[in-house]
């Protein structure tokens, strides 16, 4: 049996999977300033749950932020292209993925698992994790519950603040002001689906529409976004993990090609390690 | 304090001498002071280079002062300046950064501010304008500016072309503009007159005159070599070239310029030596100015064999090419012909594809013309005119033209604060992987 793992080096998070013909392991760390050089770390412990050795892996595909500092990947690939390899494998009929990530927001166009096009906003913090990271921290609310919260809200409350800073400064005022937790929550969820809605129109939306990346683990941003989308939005079972799955994929593909073709992918020569570029 | 940066490489020998050019036309300001010539602040393309040229007039560009600073990442001192006037970070970035050094130069009494670049610009004896419609700052910027140079006298040309309409016949409107246009170059001429104090030599004009139109041609005929596979030289040069004919038309020196590119791409295209090695993926610069900051991208294109064999730049609607004029004995009315001829969207290609526009219909000529695989737009956020419309000629060019990779890069043309080079080389990295995808499907 051949294996393959895909790395994907968030800003937040470290995502690893592991396939053969499935899905053998998954596994998510922390980013972090401490952990960015210990990609090898997150590898091992995904190594050890699917029972196998890093010598059992035939490809290595690195993608994310930090993929060029994987020195153990046989091979760097853009999020982008594994996002829509990754999601086109578990939810075949969408064309059109929402990425909300720690720092950054993507809207990708796909079709039949290739990138048609794609959009991305990677100037501002407004529509994406860091902002609901910092609301979340405002209101004193856990980050993961703030789906749940925005969901009990009778209205959302307006956030007319288009930076995430004065938008701080705007929900503690309206805080101070009495409005209700639950109102505020659904308010940043609505104006952060506005945002993410205004970059994704960028592209000729086509449905079935999804979104990946921890933002799609808020139930409240999800609403929000169908809402705004006038569709259904797909939440794959594990969104954090779709690059991932892509990049190991991706992996996956081109060692059988080569093999059809009648030779062998050329190897990082790099052992399991730390990268360097840290130290 | 200026950032460090490094080098920049250009494919071509030729364009290794664009930085004399720059130079050297900052440095004539500043000699023209010495001597007693006039200095001119002025803009491109506003049809008055070789009125200025024939009356020894020594031009003081602002949009190169602007975009040398840039390059040199040492524009935010005079953008800050001009927005502590109140002069918007969003207003034309070429204008605020000029404006703020002048504002600079005027508080200091006229004493060149200590580190402006190549040793600054001279400080001009009067403002030509242009009320065209390429962009608003074309007659903003001089009104503004005269507002700290108050003994300086201003003239806005006002030239027009026809409106853009598919349901009206350019072709017939054409002669009314030319006559407009013409009269006003006659009273640019007396305003010139008038703060020189010498008279236009007709005859000298007319020899200027001539000589743009042949560096014209050349300048075509040269960059028409870039059709070659592998393309002897892109955009990442181009940016550079330009310079001569955007900045020095009408002078001897900007002819040889191209005689010389001319020569050195077809030598090249002889060996077979292009930009890039293997040359993978060729892309079309499909709009906008780039950032003058951040020139070092085309090579990032060039390093994963993607090259721009051809971009719009610096025509609004049209190809670049030359130019049919009817014959005049009046060289200002030749002026106006080729003005009106070349800035006029003219629908002609654009009525032969169903639901194109003049811009949409050229970029899938070039793409034809150029073989090009996929389609890069800037979009530069403080330069509306020509980059507003982007998304919209994205659209159209999908629809009519049907699949094709593009990308649209953000950024500006001088405030380097809307840039983040990591970021924007990993839009490039996605993009090259979606050109490869869109290869692969067409071959197979």
């Amino acid at each position: 049996m051949a294996y393959y793992a895909g790395v994907d080096i968030g800003s937040t998070m470290t995502k690893v999977v592991i396939v053969s013909d499935r899905i053998e392991a998954s596994l998510i760390g922390p980013t972090g300033p401490e952990h960015r050089k210990l990609a090898n770390k997150v590898m091992e412990d995904a190594l050890n749950r699917a029972n196998l050795r890093f010598k059992d892996l035939s490809y290595i595909v690195a993608t994310g932020y930090g993929r060029i500092n994987v020195p153990f990947a046989d091979r760097q690939i853009t999020e982008i292209t594994c996002h829509a390899k990754g999601l086109h494998s578990l939810l075949p009929t969408v064309k059109t993925v929402v990425d909300v990530g720690g720092q950054d927001s993507k809207g990708i166009r796909i079709n039949d698992g290739k990138v048609v096009n794609f959009v991305m906003n990677d100037k501002c913090a407004a529509g994406t994790g860091r902002f609901l990271e910092i609301i979340a921290d405002s209101l004193g609310v856990p980050l993961q519950r703030l789906g749940e919260l925005s969901l009990t809200a009778e209205r959302a409350t307006p956030i007319s603040s288009t930076c995430t800073v004065f938008a701080e400064h705007e929900v503690i005022n309206q805080l101070a002001n009495g409005e209700p937790v639950a109102n505020l929550v659904a308010g940043v969820h609505e104006s952060i689906a506005t945002r993410i809605y205004s970059l994704v129109s960028k592209l000729q939306i086509e449905k079935d529409i999804a979104i990946t990346g921890g933002g799609a683990k808020n139930i409240g941003l999800v609403k929000a976004l169908e809402a705004k989308f006038g569709s259904p939005v797909l939440v794959p079972p594990e969104p954090l993990i779709t690059g991932a799955l892509g990049a190991a994929l991706l992996g996956k593909e081109k060692c059988e090609k080569a093999l059809r073709d009648g030779y062998t992918p050329t190897r990082s020569k790099e052992g399991l390690q730390e990268a360097k570029i840290f130290s | 304090m200026a950032e460090e940066k490094k080098r920049r490489a250009v494919a071509t020998q030729t364009a290794a001498g664009i930085p004399k050019f720059v130079r050297g036309n900052l440095a004539a300001t500043l000699k023209a002071k010495e001597e007693g010539k006039k200095v001119a602040k002025a803009f491109i393309h506003d049809g008055q280079d070789e009125i200025m040229r024939a009356m020894d007039i020594v031009p003081a560009w602002g949009e190169s002062f602007s975009g040398i600073c840039a390059a040199k990442r040492d524009a935010e001192k005079y953008l800050q300046k001009a927005e502590s006037d109140n002069f918007s970070r969003s207003l034309c970035t070429y204008a605020t950064c000029h404006i703020g050094f002048e504002m600079i130069r005027e508080e200091l009494g006229g004493v060149m501010p200590e580190g402006a670049p190549w040793g600054g610009m001279g400080r001009p004896d009067m403002i030509l304008g242009n009320g065209q419609l390429l962009c608003d700052p074309r007659f903003k910027w001089p009104q503004a500016l005269q507002h700290y140079l108050r003994d300086v006298p201003v003239f806005v040309t006002n030239m027009y072309y026809p409106p853009w309409d598919p349901n009206i016949d350019h072709h017939e409107q054409e002669g009314f503009y030319v006559r407009y246009c013409t009269e006003e170059l006659h009273e640019t001429v007396r305003f010139c007159e008038r703060v020189t104090g010498k008279k236009m030599d007709w005859d000298r004009l007319a020899a200027v005159v001539e000589l743009s139109d042949r560096t014209w041609d050349l300048f075509v005929d040269t960059y028409d070599l870039r059709k070659a596979i592998p393309t002897p030289m892109d955009t990442g040069d181009a940016m550079n070239t330009m310079v001569p004919i955007t900045f020095n038309i009408g002078t001897q020196e900007a002819y040889d310029f191209y005689v010389e590119l001319n020569n050195e791409l077809k030598q090249k295209i002889a060996q077979g030596i292009g930009v890039a090695n293997p040359e993978k993926y060729r892309i079309i610069w499909a709009a906008g100015l780039p950032s003058w900051f951040a020139l070092n991208d085309f090579q990032y294109f060039n390093s994963k064999g993607a090259v721009f064999p051809v971009e719009v730049t610096y025509r609004d609607h049209e190809k670049i090419e030359k130019l049919d004029l009817p014959k005049t004995d009046d060289p200002l009315e030749h002026i106006a012909w080729r003005w009106v001829r070349y800035w006029t969207h003219w629908y002609d290609a654009a009525r032969k594809i169903p639901g194109s526009t003049p811009k949409v219909a050229r970029i899938i000529e070039y793409i034809g013309d150029y073989k090009c695989d996929g389609v890069v737009f800037h979009s530069a956020f403080s330069c509306r005119s020509w980059h507003a419309g982007i998304i919209h000629q994205a659209e159209v060019l999908r629809k009519v033209y049907g699949d094709i990779p593009i990308l649209i890069m953000e950024g500006d043309i001088v405030d380097i604060s809307s840039y983040n080079e990591a970021d924007t080389h990993n839009r490039i990295d996605a993009f090259i992987e979606t050109l490869d995808a869109y290869k692969n499907k067409k071959r197979n």
